[in-house]
């Protein structure tokens, strides 16, 4: 009965996750094939109009249309998360597997390596990257891929360290299969039911970092929009024209709640799953 | 930071930065510069205001973080608005952009304008205590020059690098002696006037002027406080006077509206329309600056005088002017403002009306059919310059120029691209105090201010002749010449001159708008 | 000495040898980050024109002539001592321009962690009570959203709502804490709010799972059945035991606060750390942004050392692990 709940309650968070992602997804779709105008083109005779049939969403200060663009910014917002998670993802497991297959001096060099750039408040840390490296979107992918590691690398090395003593593993040691082999073909696909909910919720706090950074001017660079920098550019027009506020709000927070119903939905009916 | 970098820095006099200036009535002109008043001019009529009220507070904001307060060595155009209430020189400009004597009551020029002397103004106290003389005079005056024996002979002020010797002669009096005759100069002496070997300019200011320097808080305020001493009875009006630091012209805005800040002159015509008119009177005039898209005159493929051309064709500069100002700005053609008055030749207008067809002939001609990818590098902290390459990328895509934008800090900015000149384009607002020489001699071909790497003999060969000319007309046909030289040339893409608004909060009166870049606080007060 | 006693020194031992190498790495990380990667520091200040003579007088003006590792120990010692050296672009000590802006950032996080711990302990005890019914669907749906709203998202939106249509606050007026203690609370009220409110979500999520598991354990079943209090289970036996996992949340949570204050105080327009830090940026002042961020992880670094010895305390268990 437990299971039979949790995987109700697995399924609409997965199935509302889903729904809203897919709005996303649909605009970023959208933004490469059937963009209504050029995102970045302006017309002066038509700055700041209100949302109407020919300008779905309005127009900005530039004249430029709100929805073309708020298409462009989730193809960007879509591209920094996944591009960063997965530079997070690669850098943990190739540090985090080791270190927990194999313990001992090298577990605690990577481990305390780790522990002591979480102790940089994150945001921090890819602000100062970017600060020395300057900012484009190129640096802020990988600084933020830098700062997400180690969360995966935690999640690999507990998962490695809690199955290393499992049969199936032994089995394999004795069968003097290499240690590279055991820990990608055997260890790696059973941390799924970590990894997988780690991964989404990270697209969604990459996705956090990013617009607070292209907010402060240090994301995405103009003319090119992302959500954090279209809401940076309407500062001056929240009372006038506030449909320059609510779009990329909305869409900012879709696709952050999408991905955090999504993890949730994955983590719920994986620990439902494990539970029967 | 370093000497080179200063250096460097000094060279930039002038240049200020378009998100805000105050204005100008269009009317006047750079004449003033040729005015001598007598001895008996004064600077205000304090008496008409008998029955004003005295005491009170005002806050005004600023978009930048002072980065000096010496009066010979702050550059940045947001340093010297700020510091006009603290330092007084032996001549000043009023609202009207009139030259008035100040610490000096007169001067006198040689025929040959190759010697000033001025007559110190007696019973003017520093705020320190200390009684000014012609001491006081000298050593600025030397110290603004280089001239003193512990500097390397660099002028902190560039202008004043024309300066052989300063002495006091036996009246009293201070006697500028020049290199070589320039009857140009007398607007310079407009620089602050600070005690006899005084130093700390920097730390602690002393000048003359109507507001002590009270504090500095970094990244928050200055506040000055009245001038019990001042030299001016009557004035100032106010108890203290704070500068409040604000992120950008957006939050300035937004305090505007709070109350927490009561004066902000950096708005465009969008944002001060948010505001109740029974809270906040808009100041408005003409600004005398020059918002450039400069191209670099030395890289290829702009330097090649069609594909200036074609880029001037190819903009449209209403529409610019629409979008980074609300439509509050005068369209430009040439280096000089129409606020220049008869300097400026209005005959050159319209020169470049937007023409696409005519670009893309011109670009193909020079060997460019499809375009080319072109980066526009422009100072982060000024909005209007952001969004002005924004536009222009958006303009220039039609003729197939891929305009990228590239953002930098204002110190890169100063150093990458002005001193070094390491750039393909920029965008930027270049301010002068009100002299049209000031305005053209960046564009002789061994200035230092000449970031656009512009070299024409026939311009340099006039603008060497310029301070030699006595005759008024004679020097506004030269400048004429000048201008439509450089059209020829397209020697660059001028955009506009911005109409920066001033917000002034219904409670104080008395705030007026200067055609330079200065807040003077001594004649505000509050409203009844 | 008891076993018990010993354990707990021998855990507390462990975990400053862990503390001190986790200081040595964060140190070293900043030192590495400011002092090799940027270039030669000398030729940056100076610019392209400086001969080779100002070059290496400005070297030993700033120390950087030294091998590299006198260079981290020096750095080092200073940090402790709190002496960072000038900031590039004010000329004025590192530490004069941190201690002037802490007080609106610490300030800030702090009243935003009260507010978690007020509004999100009460609540969940209230959720957790009847799982499933109304009152807990509508605060866990709040909940996810809230979750999801960026901080600075959640300002813009406060500043429109507060200061545009309601009028109750007033923008940019920080009232500094000598000019009256109400006031300095009052001027940082909403922008805390604004970091708050996802945090007091993200708690609210994680006491009300660990409520409900205590709920559901044996022993609590087991008091019910006895008749004790509500009240009673729930202050003397279900909170201390979730305590753990409060500790945990809120070391995490601060350490969140303090990064999001700094994108906060940038739209409330509010001079902390935050804008420091910016103007940092702006100006490549690496000696000020070193310090800053050296500032910054030793506190998070010494806020996880605190809850790993707290949570030993509450719960024995843990050492033994």
């Amino acid at each position: 009965m437990q299971s039979k709940a949790s995987s109700f309650r697995a399924k609409t968070f997965f199935i509302t996750g889903a729904v809203l992602l897919g709005i996303v997804v649909l605009a970023f779709v959208m933004s490469l094939v059937c963009s209504p105008y050029d995102p970045n083109a302006t017309s002066a005779k038509e700055i700041l109009l209100p949302p109407s049939a020919q300008h779905v969403f309005g127009t900005d200060n530039f004249g430029r249309d709100v929805f073309s663009r708020i298409l462009d910014a989730s193809k960007y917002t879509i591209f920094i998360s996944i591009a960063g998670v997965a530079i997070a993802l690669l850098l943990g497991v190739v540090t985090g597997l080791p270190a927990g297959y194999f313990g001992g001096f090298p577990d605690r060099c990577i481990m305390l390596f780790n522990n002591s750039i979480m102790c940089f408040p994150g945001i921090l840390l890819a602000l100062v990257a970017v600060a020395v490296f300057g900012p484009s979107m190129f640096n802020v992918v990988w600084a933020l891929g830098l700062v997400f590691a180690p969360t995966f690398a935690r999640v690999c090395r507990a998962g490695a360290m809690e199955l290393k003593t499992r049969d199936f593993i032994m089995h394999a040691k004795v069968m003097r299969v290499k240690p590279l082999r055991i820990m990608y073909s055997h260890i790696l696909p059973n941390l799924m039911p970590q990894l997988l909910p780690a991964t989404v919720i990270g697209l969604a706090n990459m996705t956090l970092f990013e617009s607070g950074m292209s907010y402060l001017g240090l994301g995405v660079q103009p003319p090119d929009a992302s959500f954090g920098k279209m809401l940076a550019d309407c500062k001056a027009y929240v009372l006038t024209a506030p449909w320059l506020v609510i779009f990329p709000s909305l869409m900012l927070i879709i696709y952050i709640l999408g991905l955090y119903f999504m993890s949730e939905g994955i983590r719920v009916s994986y620990s439902g799953r494990s539970d029967s | 930071m370093s000497k080179a970098f200063k250096k460097a820095v000094s060279a930039a006099l002038f240049l200020a930065l378009c998100a805000g200036l105050c204005a100008c009535n269009n009317g006047q002109s750079g004449e003033t510069s040729q005015t001598v008043p007598g001895p008996d001019a004064s600077i205000t009529d304090a008496s008409e205001n008998g029955d004003a009220v005295y005491g009170g507070d005002a806050v005004v904001g600023i978009t930048q973080e002072p980065s000096s307060f010496d009066p010979h060595k702050a550059v940045a155009a947001g340093d010297k608005e700020l510091i006009f209430n603290i330092y007084e020189g032996l001549y000043k400009f009023d609202s009207t952009g009139t030259l008035n004597p100040c610490l000096a009551t007169d001067c006198t020029i040689s025929d040959d304008s190759t010697v000033y002397t001025f007559t110190i103004r007696e019973g003017v106290t520093f705020h320190n205590g200390d009684t000014l003389d012609a001491d006081d005079v000298v050593y600025s005056l030397k110290r603004a020059a280089g001239l003193l024996d512990s500097q390397d002979g660099t002028a902190l002020v560039a202008e004043l690098d024309c300066i052989k010797d300063v002495e006091k002669n036996d009246a009293g009096q201070v006697v500028v002696t020049l290199e070589s005759g320039n009857s140009e100069l007398l607007s310079y002496f407009t620089t602050g006037i600070i005690p006899d070997g005084y130093e700390d300019c920097d730390s602690q200011p002393v000048g003359t002027g109507p507001f002590k320097f009270a504090s500095y808080t970094i990244g928050e305020n200055v506040m000055l406080v009245k001038n019990e001493d001042y030299w001016q009875t009557g004035l100032p009006y106010l108890d203290s006077v704070t500068f409040k630091i604000c992120a950008d012209m957006d939050s300035g805005l937004l305090e505007l509206q709070n109350g927490s800040i009561d004066i902000f002159p950096y708005l465009d015509s969008i944002r001060a329309d948010q505001l109740d008119p029974s809270q906040f009177t808009i100041e408005s005039n003409g600004s005398n600056m020059v918002q450039i898209f400069a191209l670099n005159n030395a890289v290829a493929p702009l330097d090649d005088v069609r594909v200036r051309e074609a880029i001037n064709l190819a903009i449209n500069r209403q529409d610019i002017i629409q979008v980074t100002m609300g439509g509050a700005g005068v369209e430009l053609t040439t280096a000089m403002s129409p606020a220049m008055g008869s300097y400026y030749d209005s005959s050159l207008d319209g020169t470049y009306t937007q023409d696409i067809e005519a670009a893309k002939a011109l670009l193909e001609e020079a060997g460019y059919p499809d375009g080319f990818s072109l980066t526009v590098t422009v100072p982060s902290n000024y909005l209007v310059h952001v969004n002005t390459a924004v536009e222009l990328a958006s303009e220039l895509s039609a003729v197939g120029i891929d305009l990228e934008i590239e953002q930098v800090d204002w110190a890169t900015w100063l150093e990458t691209v002005y001193t070094n000149r390491e750039y393909e384009s920029t965008v930027i607002c270049l301010t002068s105090d009100y002299a049209p020489y000031d305005v053209l001699q960046r564009y002789a071909s061994s200035s230092s201010d000449n970031f656009i790497n512009y070299s024409n003999s026939e311009v340099d060969a006039l603008l060497a002749e310029i301070p030699t000319l006595a005759d008024d007309s004679a020097k506004t046909e030269a400048y004429h010449e000048i201008l439509n030289i450089m059209v020829e040339d397209s020697a660059s893409c001028y955009i506009q001159d911005p109409t920066t608004l001033t917000a002034v909060s219904t409670r104080l009166t008395g705030y007026s708008v200067y055609p330079m870049y200065v807040q003077d606080m001594s004649q505000v007060k509050l409203a009844e | 000495m008891s076993l018990n006693a010993k354990q707990n020194l021998k855990y507390a031992g462990l975990k400053l040898i862990e503390l001190i190498a986790t200081l040595f790495v964060v140190s070293f990380l900043t030192f590495a980050a400011f002092s090799i990667i940027p270039g030669d520091t000398a030729q940056i200040i100076l610019g392209p024109n400086a001969t080779p003579a100002q070059l290496d007088r400005l070297r030993a003006e700033l120390g950087i002539d030294q091998p590299l590792p006198v260079r981290y120990i020096t750095w080092v010692a200073g940090a402790f001592t709190g002496n960072l050296g000038n900031s590039t672009s004010f000329k004025v000590p590192v530490i004069d321009l941190i201690a002037q802006r802490l007080p609106v950032t610490l300030g800030m996080s702090i009243l935003a962690l009260v507010m978690v711990i007020v509004v999100s302990y009460p609540l969940s005890v209230f959720s957790a009570r009847r799982p499933g019914h109304l009152g807990d669907t509508v605060c866990s749906i709040l909940g996810h959203v809230l979750f999801a709203v960026p901080p600075f998202v959640l300002s813009l939106l406060l500043i429109v709502l507060c200061s545009g249509v309601l009028h109750i606050f007033t923008m940019g007026k920080y009232a500094p804490p000598e000019k009256g203690f109400g006031n300095y609370i009052a001027s940082l009220a909403l922008p805390a709010f604004a970091i708050a409110l996802p945090k007091i979500a993200m708690t609210f999520k994680f006491m009300r799972s660990a409520i409900i598991e205590q709920n559901a354990s044996e022993y609590v079943k087991t008091e019910r059945s006895h008749g004790l209090s509500e009240a009673r289970i729930l202050l003397r036996h279900v909170l201390p035991n979730s305590n753990v996992s409060s500790i945990t949340i809120i070391t995490l949570v601060l350490s969140d606060i303090l990064g999001g204050s700094l994108i906060v105080e940038q739209v409330f327009n509010l001079p902390g750390l935050g804008r420091l830090l910016l103007t940092a940026i702006d100006r490549r002042d690496f000696p000020l942004l070193s310090g800053m961020i050296f500032y910054l992880a030793l506190i998070t670094v010494i806020l996880y050392f605190a809850s790993d010895i707290l949570s030993s305390l509450s719960d024995p268990r843990i050492r033994i692990k």
